[in-house]
């Protein structure tokens, strides 16, 4: 799963958001520095609304411009899920290597 | 976030970002494009009155990209079911012309047995567009 990818569906995951909401969602997740742009965000949304791990929560429009809300899934909360517990497992790998070769720590 | 107090800013730039949406896909325009167009303005900083570079060839880098993939898609991930339901029809129609042509040109003549020409294509219309229907209920997966 890209990173991108998986930032989108970790900012859906407490709940619905409309597209812009998801682009601020995403930079802070990722601290700011993934700043996803308009294009990239609906190619993103777009495929995985076909393989059915995000759908449309609801529509309203506020200042007449329209915002659709995205909502995970199941099968994309658990898709999220497994990739957090793969990721996890990597990451503790890592830092417990690091560790082990030469006991600096790593802040 | 915008403040709307420079209404020309505004609808000059909503009439660029428009520019660029319409690079992608007709039938997904027809879905995002205000929703995008609400997400780029919402985007964009005060007064800004042209998209960014970025933000152009993010778009139509993406637009062109969507195309490619839907015509990918189209030409080997089209089930053989709907194929053939579009080529029936074009047949249906080429064949009703043919016999309505035929039953024209004989009543011309004075031939009025080439009525039931006309009623036979007729038939041919409305049990097509059952048999059209019932496959439209069932759509294949």
């Amino acid at each position: 799963m890209q990173e991108a990818t998986f930032l989108i569906l970790t900012a859906l995951a407490a709940g619905s958001q409309h597209g812009y909401g998801i682009i601020t969602d995403v930079e802070q997740i990722s601290k700011g520095r993934v700043r996803l742009r308009a294009g990239t965000l609906y190619t993103a949304l777009e495929r995985l609304r076909t393989d059915k791990l995000i759908e449309v929560d609801r529509e309203e429009i506020v200042e007449s411009r329209l915002r659709r809300y995205y909502r995970l899934t199941p099968s994309g909360a658990e898709r999220l899920a497994e990739e957090a517990d793969r990721l996890r497992s990597n990451a503790d790998v890592a830092m417990s290597r690091l560790e082990m070769s030469c006991g600096v720590a790593t802040t | 976030m915008r403040g709307g107090d420079d209404v020309s800013d505004s609808t000059q730039l909503e009439r660029r970002y428009l520019r660029l949406l319409a690079f992608y896909p007709k039938a997904f325009r027809r879905e995002h494009e205000q929703e995008m167009l609400s997400v780029l303005i919402a985007g964009a900083a005060e007064g800004q009155r042209r998209p960014s570079l970025d933000e152009a060839i993010d778009l139509v880098s993406n637009a062109i990209f969507m195309r490619m993939w839907q015509m990918f898609t189209k030409l080997f991930v089209r089930p053989y079911e709907v194929r053939h339901r579009r080529l029936l029809w074009a047949f249906r129609i080429v064949w009703g012309l043919v016999l309505l042509g035929l039953a024209m040109f004989a009543l011309s003549c004075g031939s009025w047995w080439a009525l039931w020409f006309i009623a036979g294509a007729a038939a041919d219309f409305v049990f097509g567009y059952r048999i059209y229907q019932i496959a439209q209920s069932q759509p294949p997966t």
